[in-house]
């Protein structure tokens, strides 16, 4: 099963695709994908329901976010309304160390998302602030990314011995299925994907620039 | 395939790919010409200074590049808005191609959205957005 982890719609400041086109757009152009997850900045989008367009277009489509910390953004699969008690969702400046917790509490899991761009990825500033505790997966596959971003989050997975996710970072339509993550098990609910995160069995694919398989 | 009219548009169809001028003499004469005589569009070397890869091509070339496809596919069309999220710099000199989508038709209100993505010759998106245009 494969999915864009990664997306952003018009409920983001800086995303312009409306969630219905994404959908229309997959199937046009018959995209490998089974679906996605909105990943809305600084926020979760407690109020939308994406069921019918689920339905009508046979696409699995699941909300989570993506926050903001010390060590850049993060996304957070898994978002309950007790743990949006725990820390500000909208706040530039959380503890990672915080969130990573908080969401492990809660049941949800906290991927830092490309950790090698500069400022907003996590390795911008592990010199200056260490290793951070309780990282277990970072995105390796990043659409948006430029130069030699992606290579530097491998690089640092194999050394720190993360696991790595795939999203395409969407925020237009035609963005979206750039990259994704293959899993072994049906995916249907959120639940069912931070299960299948926990388990560690699911590797990041780049769907547009074809790669050998990252051994992680 | 020249647009007359929104029954010519399909979702999902590719507008002709763009290649924008972006030799350095032609972003320091416009940005010359527009008031913006600043190294950072004039000179490799200055920009450099600034902390940039290279010299840049303004902003608002860039933006005229898109209407200037959208033109060219539709002679027609009514651009009402280009909403563009710059998120890194065009730099002259390097050859870069605008990518232009058709995602969203209202045939009611004759409304078609495009997206837009300008990528330089690494294939790295440094600016992408999106167009809403009304079609006869």
């Amino acid at each position: 099963m494969l999915l864009d982890l990664h997306t952003h719609s018009i409920k983001s400041d800086d995303g312009r695709a409306k969630v219905e086109n994404y959908c229309q757009w997959i199937r046009t152009k018959n995209l490998e994908l089974d679906g996605f997850v909105l990943t809305e900045h600084r926020q979760f989008d407690n109020d939308s329901d994406y069921s019918a367009l689920a339905k009508k277009f046979g696409l699995v489509i699941l909300k989570a976010s993506e926050v903001e910390t010390e060590y850049g953004h993060v996304l957070v699969y898994g978002v309950t309304k007790a743990l949006q008690k725990e820390f500000d969702f909208a706040y530039t400046k959380n503890p990672l160390e915080m969130v990573i917790e908080a969401s492990e509490a809660h049941g949800a899991v906290a991927v830092p998302c490309h950790p090698g761009r500069p400022k907003v990825g996590m390795f911008a500033h592990t010199e200056e602030l260490g290793i951070p505790k309780g990282v277990k997966i970072i995105e390796i596959f990043n659409g948006g990314s430029r130069d030699q971003e992606d290579q530097i989050a491998i690089d640092n997975a194999i050394k720190l011995g993360y696991k790595g996710i795939g999203g395409s970072d969407s925020h237009i339509v035609s963005h979206v299925a750039h990259c994704a993550t293959r899993f072994t098990q049906d995916i249907a609910t959120i639940d069912d994907l931070v299960a299948a995160l926990q388990t560690g069995e699911f590797e990041a694919v780049h769907i547009t620039k074809p790669h050998a398989p990252i051994q992680l | 395939m020249s647009i007359e009219s929104i029954s010519d548009v399909e979702f999902g169809v590719d507008l002709p790919a763009f290649k924008p001028d972006t030799r350095l003499s032609s972003a320091s004469t416009f940005a010359k010409l527009v008031g913006w005589n600043a190294p950072r569009f004039n000179d490799h070397e200055a920009a450099k200074k600034e902390g940039l890869p290279g010299a840049m091509i303004p902003g608002i070339l860039s933006q005229g590049y898109l209407v200037a496809m959208i033109h060219n596919w539709a002679p027609v069309a009514n651009v009402k808005s280009i909403d563009t999220v710059f998120r890194a710099p065009v730099i002259a000199d390097d050859d870069h191609t605008i990518i232009g989508v058709v995602t969203d038709i209202n045939e009611d209100d004759k409304l078609v959205e495009i997206d837009l993505t300008v990528k330089n010759s690494k294939g790295e998106t440094r600016v992408f957005g999106t167009a809403m245009i009304e079609i006869p």
